[in-house]
């Protein structure tokens, strides 16, 4: 990745983090979607030409070509920069002053074919990735979690409950995270400096939703037109716990074991998440239970396709969040 | 006064076997010059007159201490002789010498022992003329042929009885009847003649030959009460079996094909190429054979169906009707067509893992003729699981007319005479749940499909030679 231009530099920075297969690249292109469709001028930019390419591509798939993006398949690192509305200053006498430099958050993906801490329970196909110390790759993703002060920790619990593999993904990065901000003289009170946010994604998914509604955790936004049903980030943590019962290993419940002890309890906020959204009937425009999954399966050598429109649901807000917790603190002196 | 006429004493002692009650008897004693005879008539459970007779001449009765010397002893011993009951049954006197002195003083002595007593004269000899009366008695109960008819519902075979005479009928009566025989084991096919008295019926006789399968005229001919000959038949001889051996001898099943059938054929034409083709191949073997085996019993509908589309800009394609209760032939030819065709609604946006078989169910359920008492045999060709009418665990998306194949199913199970057969892609342990209700009555795999006995399974075909103890009725008569 090239350097920032100083001038374009995010005040803080964002990591997304999760198993392959996770749904990463699905939920970038799906945060370009959903930031379009709101009124409050937060967008999303590539840092780079690359950055910007893959966000052009991973969008039109999804938008226009309704398929899936393709999973990385080569490491790559990709940038890009959440960028908010400008905060307008009141002058002296209620005069109208020049509004303030507006909110940069930057946005990094590094990603792997295999994930880059696994250990090889993984979808066939794929390769596994042997924990070698020494990996480049790996330490650049833990330069780039050094780096961040805000993470997007990605949760697929169909991917748990299949091949059970969150825990592997999750806690080889986190102890050598802590590793390094002990060495850095940050890990001072026990606890890594970070804000995550924890997506539970595939909520769209019938398993999913029937627990959430099994437990009493969904609600619907009385202002949303298809009420569409959610789970409000108060309730996200249950559904996550619930979800780990699930786990086809049983580690699942380490992963919230391992978050509690890396992170304040104050800094993690869970989130029920999904890209593509329930499927909306274009003429009832209303939510039906009896039709709801929005993914159209492919033969044995196509991919997924969306059903209909896409309706994200907590894709921006994660980032919002993270945002507005790291904007209460102190920018970041270094950053890329 | 005596009547001498022999025509008026035959009425006479035929309108007394006439009005014979089952449980009765009728005493004819015959008083000749020589001696006395007794006939004692009833009637056996079939209703048909039999009679016993014992003689006594005058010597038997007196003894060596002569008519005269004991008059009283003598009158006991004539009155004895007669046999007749004292205080029931009715009694006729028939005299057949007149002006013999013992002979009339008998008549005398019967006469004040049974003062309700006709009195006949007539010629002798009076035991053929009994024997007359009796051959030529009026049938007093229903003679019935037994045959086996196939049950409109079930298809199974059942016992009925058709009618040879009525009750009334005499001796020399005639009746045709057209029955069909099958192949009927070591004792040939029993023509088995009974009366109903009650709920059951009580043999009459029974006489059986080996017979070459293939419709009879058969003609039935009243002989005699209790005796009825067959024509238009090889050479009949006595059954051994007894009535409960010929009911157990009864198959649960008609030899060859059972009857008329309905045979609903319906194909996933969605999938690999060459799949459709084997499935549309396996459904041409199963009608050809059940054309050959039923012929113009039978009637075929074919239904070609596919996949949903989960797009709005790309309909899809409802299922097919390609035929629809038509003769075999007409059945192939729109299975032609489809093998012509090929595979259907492959690819985006049609659902790769389903296919539209509670759509199929539904057309079924709605075309199916439910007042229709023809045996329907619904056999479905195909792989893939029906869409739930609603989203559920299984990640198939539902049906988006909302069919509900349980429900369909439970509706064809409920139709009377309905069978539910399959051939699916995969091994029955493999195979989606839905499809061993589908294929409730036989499930094969598509790879290796035992035609007859999926089709004996079916109903549509005996499983193995079947032996028919009774003829068949011949209902196109």
């Amino acid at each position: 990745m090239q350097p920032e231009p100083s001038r374009g530099r995010p005040d803080h920075n964002i990591s997304m983090w999760g198993a392959p297969g996770s749904g990463k690249t699905t939920l970038l292109a799906a945060l370009f979607i959903a930031l379009t469709r709101r009124n409050d001028d937060w967008k999303i930019v590539g840092s780079d030409p690359a950055s910007s390419d893959y966000l052009i591509d991973r969008t039109n798939a999804l938008s226009r070509g309704k398929v899936f993006p393709e999973a990385s398949m080569t490491l790559e690192r990709y940038h890009w920069t959440l960028i908010g509305p400008a905060p307008q200053k009141t002058g002296f006498w209620g005069r109208k002053a020049k509004p303030g430099p507006p909110a940069r958050i930057g946005l990094s993906m590094i990603d792997a074919p295999g994930g880059l801490f696994g250990t090889g329970r993984r979808p066939a196909g794929g390769v596994s990735a042997p924990d070698g110390a020494g990996d480049p790759r790996r330490q650049e993703l833990l330069d780039n979690l050094e780096r961040s002060r805000g993470i997007v920790f990605l949760f697929d619990p169909i991917r748990e409950f299949t091949f059970g593999d969150a825990f592997d993904h999750m806690h080889a990065p986190l102890t050598r995270l802590a590793e390094r901000m002990l060495a850095s003289g940050e890990f001072t009170d026990g606890k890594l400096p970070h804000h995550i946010a924890v997506c539970v994604t595939k909520f769209d998914d019938p398993r999913v939703l029937e627990t959430a509604e099994k437990r009493r955790l969904l609600t619907v936004d009385l202002d949303d037109p298809y009420r569409l049903p959610r789970v409000d980030s108060e309730d996200a943590r249950e559904l996550f716990r619930e979800l780990c019962q699930v786990s086809a290993s049983g580690n699942a419940d380490m992963v919230l074991n391992a978050l509690d002890q890396f992170f304040h309890p104050d800094r993690i906020r869970f989130f029920a998440t999904s890209s593509i959204g329930f499927y909306v009937d274009r003429r009832t425009k209303r939510f039906d239970w009896d039709d709801f999954q929005n993914m159209v399966p492919g033969e044995a050598d196509e991919d997924s396709r969306i059903r209909g429109q896409l309706h994200p649901i907590n894709v921006v807000e994660p980032m919002l969040w993270l945002g507005q917790r790291l904007a209460a603190i102190r920018p970041a002196t270094e950053i890329s | 006064m005596p009547e001498p006429d022999r025509d008026l004493s035959r009425k006479a002692i035929a309108q007394a076997l006439a009005d014979l009650a089952d449980t009765g008897h009728l005493t004819l004693v015959v008083v000749a010059a020589d001696g006395v005879t007794a006939f004692l008539l009833h009637r056996d459970d079939n209703g048909c007159p039999r009679g016993r007779s014992w003689s006594a001449t005058w010597a038997d009765l007196v003894g060596e201490r002569g008519w005269d010397a004991d008059p009283a002893g003598t009158r006991e011993a004539v009155v004895r002789a007669s046999r007749a009951p004292s205080s029931s049954g009715e009694v006729i006197l028939v005299a057949v010498s007149s002006g013999d002195p013992k002979a009339e003083q008998a008549l005398d002595w019967l006469r004040a022992a049974h003062p309700a007593a006709q009195v006949l004269r007539a010629e002798p000899p009076i035991a053929a003329l009994v024997r007359e009366v009796m051959a030529d008695d009026p049938l007093t109960r229903s003679y019935e042929l037994v045959v086996v008819l196939a049950d409109p519902g079930s298809g199974r075979p059942r016992l009925t009885s058709r009618q040879l005479f009525p009750l009334g009928s005499r001796p020399g009566a005639r009746t045709r009847v057209a029955v069909r025989c099958e192949a009927a084991g070591p004792y040939g096919t029993a023509f088995a003649v009974v009366t109903w008295q009650g709920p059951a019926p009580r043999l009459l006789s029974v006489q059986s030959a080996p017979l070459v399968p293939g419709r009879y005229e058969v003609t039935a001919e009243l002989v005699r009460p209790g005796r009825v000959r067959f024509t238009g038949l090889p050479e009949l001889s006595p059954d051994p079996r007894d009535w409960d051996q010929l009911v157990s001898a009864l198959p649960d099943r008609l030899p060859g094909g059972v009857g008329p059938a309905h045979l609903v054929c319906a194909v996933e034409v969605c999938g690999a190429d060459d799949q459709v083709a084997e499935r549309l191949s396996r459904a041409r073997q199963v009608i050809s054979f059940a054309s050959g085996e039923l012929g113009d019993l039978l009637r075929v509908s074919l239904l070609a169906y596919g996949a949903h589309s989960y797009d709005p800009s790309a309909p899809e394609l409802p299922v097919r009707v390609a035929a629809w209760k038509t003769d075999a032939g007409e059945a192939l030819d729109a299975l032609d067509a489809l093998e012509e065709r090929g595979a259907v609604a492959g690819g985006y946006p049609y659902h790769p893992h389903a296919a539209q078989l509670e759509d199929m169910l539904a057309v079924v359920v709605e075309r199916l003729d439910w007042a229709d008492p023809t045996p329907a045999v619904v056999l479905t060709v195909g792989g893939r699981p029906p869409h739930p009418a609603r989203t559920d665990p299984s990640r198939l998306l539902p049906c988006p007319h909302r069919h509900d194949w349980r429900k369909l199913l439970a509706l064809l199970r409920k139709r009377q005479g309905t069978v539910l057969g399959a051939i699916c892609d995969q091994a029955a342990d493999q195979a989606h749940q839905a499809w061993h209700g589908i294929g409730a009555a036989a499930l094969a795999p598509l790879e290796a499909v035992d035609v007859r006995g999926l089709a004996a399974a079916l109903g549509l075909v005996t499983p193995s030679p079947v032996h028919l103890p009774f003829p068949l009725l011949d209902e196109t008569e």
